[in-house]
């Protein structure tokens, strides 16, 4: 008498699951391997305070994943024991800590995508070098918006429906930003460039571009402060003032002109920063879409009545969200702690 | 019955209904795992006492540890058959041999403490070099071709 053995003690669906995280594996070992690789092999990389990085946060988000797992199998066991609305319970319950896993990250993004840091061109302005492409793309985006006020305020001076005072109001502001514009291009493009041109690769050409992305961007590490334009004296005009503003103070986030305007959205220089951008991008991006993926699967399993005959297909979900679990658990330390 | 159908009245699956520890040791395994991202946070702090490296390497000791605590425990590996070899094995030895072979080619290629290991890529890095450092390549490159290296473009960077 023959029996018929299966191939392996489990059922075909876990055997699929555990072939499909093996490939999963493998996927994200290549991402975060280019990661290790790429970060380890850059001469300069930015610190999490200059990318907008906080470790807190992320510190949160690792928390809420490792509660959602525990969620999760425990809504294994209630189903095992057949106890239906606990299992959903538990359930639903790892589908609202990844939904808020997901909401904590949206906040992350937006804190990088209102810094204008974004993973690629077009959006990304995000410079390695202080050097005269940066130069060139600000002046290129001072000009764009000179025409662009230009344009705004021929167009509201010319507007019927608005009344005088409002149209007075909108004149002023345009004004106040063409200000700005010019010097922004008068004290920190101007000179530098004139500089560069002048004496090709000297250091006070270096240094005026350095000066000018500080100004842009500044971002200002207290642990380890580059005070490289301390022996300028802050002149009259507001733009060199701004750069200056809290220089010395350990304060939370110096200001740059990007923040003091928000409307300028100037190129930024990050030293590494484009390469930080990518690789942050990609891996949370990627860990995001799979995190996704596992809600909408929660959201069907929900639909269904969660009994012992369900017990298999709620460990194969439990499976691929454990693995989108340890996915973060290895993501946490390399991406904000390193 | 024909020999060669299939006993469907055996249940092939009764080890599975088996408790293991139940949720007592699940809750142990989430306090420890609390704990150890705990720990990770604190080599980021200004109370650690060791150097970077020691830091990096701890950091990721105790990911190592938090991912096998939910692989042998919520994913259940720690009581099932040898097939659990059969998957991780080969995913893991790709991943760890993929960053080992790329440690040499990508991430040392700048100043490792071996040597400089391309100057084309050593050129276009975001850092300067120092004098200092001009100084070793143009001796380096010397050395190899066994002549004095005459620039091929006028120098004006």
């Amino acid at each position: 008498m023959f029996k018929y053995h299966p191939a392996l003690p489990i059922p075909n669906g876990k055997t699929c699951v555990w072939l499909f995280l093996s490939t999963e594996i493998m996927f994200f070992a290549g991402l975060i391997g280019t990661y290790i690789v790429l970060r380890f092999g850059s001469t300069a990389w930015p610190t999490p305070h200059s990318v907008h990085l906080s470790e807190p946060i992320g510190a949160f988000n690792t928390f809420v994943l490792i509660c959602s797992s525990v969620s999760i199998v425990l809504s294994l066991e209630a189903a095992r024991k057949n106890r239906a609305t606990e299992a959903k319970g538990w359930m639903f319950l790892t589908l609202l800590l990844g939904s808020s896993f997901l909401g904590v990250k949206a906040y992350e993004y937006n804190a990088k995508f209102s810094h204008n840091i974004y993973p690629w061109y077009p959006h990304s302005p995000v410079y390695e070098k202080a050097d005269l492409q940066y130069s060139a793309a600000v002046r290129m985006r001072l000009g764009e918006l000179r025409v662009e006020t230009q344009q705004r305020m021929a167009d509201d001076a010319k507007n019927d429906r608005l009344g005088e005072e409002e149209k007075a109001r909108l004149q002023k502001e345009g004004e106040a930003r063409l200000a700005v514009i010019s010097n922004i291009s008068g004290d920190l493009v101007e000179p530098a460039e004139k500089e560069m041109r002048n004496n090709p690769d000297s250091p006070e050409g270096l240094i005026l571009l350095a000066k000018l992305a500080n100004a842009v961007y500044h971002p200002h590490d207290p642990h380890n402060a580059p005070h490289a334009s301390a022996d300028v004296a802050p002149g009259n005009s507001p733009v060199q003032f701004a750069s200056f503003q809290a220089e010395g103070a350990e304060s939370e986030h110096e200001e740059g002109l990007n923040d003091r305007y928000p409307w300028l959205k100037l190129p930024i220089m990050i030293p590494g920063g484009g390469l930080w951008a990518s690789t942050y991008f990609l891996l949370t991006g990627f860990h995001a879409l799979h995190v996704v993926v596992g809600l909408i699967v929660f959201v069907i399993v929900l639909t269904l009545t969660l009994d012992s005959t369900k017990a298999g297909l709620i460990e194969n979900v439990g499976l691929y969200w454990h693995f989108v679990d340890i996915v973060w658990i290895f993501l946490f330390p390399l991406l904000y702690l390193f | 019955m024909n020999e060669l159908e299939p006993d469907t009245h055996e249940e092939p699956y009764d080890f599975m209904h088996t408790e293991h520890g139940g949720i007592g040791k699940y809750l142990a395994v989430f306090v420890a795992l609390c704990v150890l991202t705990g720990a990770s946070f604190f080599t980021y702090s200004s109370y650690w006492p060791f150097g970077k490296h020691v830091a990096w390497a701890f950091m990721m000791a105790v990911s190592c540890t938090k991912a096998m605590l939910v692989v042998m425990f919520f994913m259940h590996l720690l009581w099932e058959a040898n097939w659990k070899w059969v998957f991780t094995v080969p995913a893991s030895c790709m991943s760890i041999f993929l960053v080992l072979m790329l440690v040499p080619d990508i991430g040392m290629r700048q100043n490792n403490g071996y040597g400089w290991y391309s100057f084309d890529r050593l050129k276009y890095t975001a850092a300067p070099l120092s004098e200092e450092e001009k100084g070793k390549l143009k001796k380096d490159i010397e050395e190899d071709i066994g002549q004095e290296q005459k620039p091929l473009v006028s120098p004006t960077h």
